[in-house]
């Protein structure tokens, strides 16, 4: 921690750090109540995790439902958000978090003119079996954004590459999914990429951007990393030590500090330690590093969290020579799901529900306790000719080259098998298995295909079960997928109902707050939705903003 | 498809700017995202590019052919791409550029020929062009104006994404493309200039 200095560089109410949704949220909120805001960021773009991502904000009842007609309650949405948690959430913070999403979701669009629209047609990740479960509506996402409102940051906010540029939510779906993604309407989306139009998280992100530094003038520095916080005698927090063009740059935030620096992905150590695996890829750019878990504790912070098991993790895999912000970039695979494709471990069986991530995220961890190892870390997809006639992998549309480095390919499965160094009678008979049952479009081992949400997204619906096909057809392609977060890590800071960092002595830390993925997840507990990541980070935030501003000046 | 057409001027000959062009080592690094390539035989070669469109960067590797070579004025050439479905062409041009009445390059706008109003509305697009295609490194105060001993390069390029995401890499390239001719362009003179003492 650091002392303050004898002169300050800047001096604000509040200092967010971080330009995600939670710290644009914080910034908005705060600034509309009077409080003088600036945002740090450590990238050299602003948008977070939030302007990489979906762009999905999970509220249940939200106003767009009503508008549509689609029916949802109160209720049914907290007995949802109970089944996801799984019992491992702190019940005061979840009857916060809900009892408050709509009136920060709707202040963000009233106040801060993001234009949210509802999902059509993407059901809950649990429909229909889980109490209170939706089949559409409850995902909220942008119109599209014209980034040319964005002025200079038009180039400084961040594009995602995991998400196809230009097509909203609703229009994938009606295109059939990604399993039809050779169908997709390109004419359009080449229309709306000439024209800089955004949609899933730069869009989202262009809103809330815009409305920060553009139509409220908060001031946002890029390329400025916060390393550590400034406490009084009394230890509140009173500032930061940043570095910004390799200098200390110190900001008094007389009224409070709001980290929402999100998760710790890139830190390989703290993530080896808190999520119990030795291998951990992250998708995002390399700018979640786990600040918060150094800065916050150096002070005293507690830090909490959720079990690890059934989060966000997915397998993934790097095409060769795609690169983000300088570093290969990470896809995450979910082409196991479609027809004709299935997951195999090194001993060559299956494992898993392919299709449905919180079905076989669990069985990553899985330990093999007579051999002492992870059987399912290290495993390979495995693809027919049929899927590479039908079915694009990751940028590569059927007929495209695949690169030799990164796929296998053999003509037939025994051939295969050795050169993935997988038992080949294993392989054979997994594959002979699954056929008998693709066939008939039953899944007995895993039940694939019984989970809509699996279904709408990579289903191919002209066949019978839009997620099974069997793999008959040579050439037998493999590629080694590995696993890969996406940024909703198990641990975080602990915090109270107002948002601010708790110390490790149980009261609050004054004038230091923390939301989004930096804040532990005891909100949400021990599950995940698509979504929610989203919604918590947008009203934290505003709690975050609204009491920070109402503090008096230290 | 995304097409460009650049030009550029020297105060140097021609055939001192086909010397420095025919030899590809010569101006291979100049090439946008250039990573590496390497001379199959007299027609034929390969080349790996790392191209930013925006998203993300991606390593492409194509194959280029010599389809004319007809020094020192024309170098006619096609390209295929080896890991993505692409296909695509270009020119250098050389001439000597002596007088006004020299052609324009293809994508600027003409030089005016009539009356005082067509030279107005010309001059006003040739401003919007300028702006709208901006400028690469080398300043066009730079380039020279007609005169003996002076030479005018023109690069012109033309890519054909194929497959059914066509269109939408054709968006993703479109804005990279006219960057990437007048920095090729002018840095090849840019270096001719400063061999030749005429920076």
């Amino acid at each position: 921690m650091a002392s303050a200095p004898a002169q300050w560089d800047l001096e604000v109410d509040v200092a967010c750090v971080g330009s995600g949704l939670g710290a644009l949220s914080a910034a908005i909120t705060a600034h509309d109540l009077g409080a003088s805001c600036v945002v740090l960021e450590k990238a050299d773009k602003l948008g977070g995790l939030s302007g990489f991502g979906g762009g999905e904000v999970f509220v249940p009842a939200n106003r767009c439902m009503k508008e549509l007609g689609l029916d949802d309650t109160l209720d049914e949405g907290r007995a949802y958000y109970e089944f996801v948690a799984a019992g491992f959430q702190s019940q005061p913070h979840m009857d916060k978090l809900l009892a408050t999403m709509h009136e920060a979701i709707d202040y963000m669009g009233e106040k801060a003119g993001v234009s949210w629209k509802a999902c059509q047609g993407l059901p809950d990740y649990y429909y229909a079996d889980a109490p209170g479960s939706k089949a559409s509506g409850r995902y909220l996402s942008v119109d599209l954004f014209d980034a040319k409102t964005l002025g200079e940051w038009q180039q400084k906010t961040w594009l995602t590459p995991i998400m196809p540029p230009g097509a909203l939510h609703e229009e994938m779906y009606a295109w059939g999914g990604l399993a039809k993604v050779t169908e997709w309407d390109y004419e359009l989306l080449g229309q709306r990429i000439a024209e800089d139009l955004r949609s899933f998280g730069p869009g989202m992100m262009g809103f809330f951007v815009k409305a920060a530094v553009i139509d409220r003038q908060i001031p946002a520095h890029t390329e400025t990393p916060v390393r550590e916080l400034v406490t009084d005698d009394a230890g509140a927090v009173i500032g930061v030590r940043c570095e910004k063009g390799g200098s200390d740059f110190f900001v008094h935030a007389r009224k409070g500090v709001v980290l929402a620096v999100g998760g710790y992905d890139h830190n390989k150590p703290m993530a080896t330690m808190f999520e119990e695996m030795e291998d951990w890829n992250g998708v995002f750019p390399a700018y979640l590093d786990g600040d918060h878990l150094v800065m916050g504790p150096e002070i005293g912070a507690a830090i909490a969290s959720v079990p690890n098991t059934n989060l966000a993790l997915f397998y993934g895999y790097q095409i060769p020579g795609e690169e983000v912000d300088g570093r290969p970039l990470w896809r995450s695979s979910w082409e196991g799901g479609c027809p004709h494709a299935i997951w195999v471990n090194k001993e060559g069986q299956r494992f898993c529900d392919e299709s449905f991530y919180k079905d076989y995220q669990p069985r990553i961890r899985e330990w093999d306790g007579k051999k002492q190892e992870q059987p399912n870390t290290d495993i390979w997809l495995v693809f027919d000719g049929n899927y590479r006639e039908r079915y694009p992998l990751g940028s590569f549309m059927p007929g495209q080259p695949l690169p030799d480095e990164m796929v296998v390919v053999a003509d037939s499965l025994t051939e295969l098998a050795q050169r993935m160094e997988v038992p080949a009678s294993n392989l054979e008979a997994t594959v002979a298995h699954f056929n008998e049952g693709a066939e008939k479009g039953e899944d007995p081992d895993y039940g694939r295909g019984s989970m809509p949400w699996a279904i709408r997204l990579v289903g191919d619906e002209s066949y019978p079960n839009p997620l099974l096909g069997p793999l008959t057809k040579g050439p037998y392609h493999a590629v080694r997928l590995r696993p890969v977060s996406v940024g909703i890590n198990s641990h975080g800071l602990r915090w109270n109902l107002d948002a601010q960092v708790e110390h490790v002595r149980g009261h609050a830390i004054p004038g230091f707050y923390t939301v989004g993925n930096s804040a532990a997840l005891l909100d949400i507990g021990g599950g995940y939705q698509s979504g929610t990541s989203n919604s918590r980070a947008i009203t934290w935030g505003y709690v975050a903003g609204r009491h920070a501003a109402g503090q008096a000046a230290r | 498809m995304p097409e460009v057409e650049y030009t550029t001027t020297a105060k140097l000959p021609v055939d001192t700017i086909w010397d420095f062009v025919q030899e590809m080592d010569n101006w291979a690094p100049f090439v946008a995202g250039y990573q590496s390539h390497e001379k199959l035989s007299e027609k034929e070669s390969t080349w790996t590019l790392k191209g930013d469109v925006g998203v993300m960067a991606r390593t492409v590797k194509f194959q280029v052919l010599i389809e004319e070579w007809a020094g020192p004025e024309r170098v006619t050439f096609s390209l295929k791409g080896l890991n993505e479905v692409m296909e695509g062409s270009g020119t250098f041009q050389l001439a000597p550029y002596e007088d006004e009445t020299a052609a324009p390059a293809a994508g600027e706008p003409a030089p005016p020929t009539g009356g005082l109003l067509s030279r107005l509305f010309a001059a006003i697009a040739r401003f919007f062009y300028g702006l709208v295609h901006g400028r690469a490194e080398r300043a066009q105060s730079a380039d020279a104006g007609p005169a003996a001993g002076t030479s005018r390069l023109t690069f012109h390029l033309r890519v054909d994404p194929g497959g059914p995401m066509a269109p939408m890499v054709n968006a993703m390239m479109k804005p990279m493309l006219t960057p990437a001719a007048e920095g090729l362009a002018n840095q090849i003179m840019a270096t001719l200039e400063k061999r030749h003492g005429l920076e």
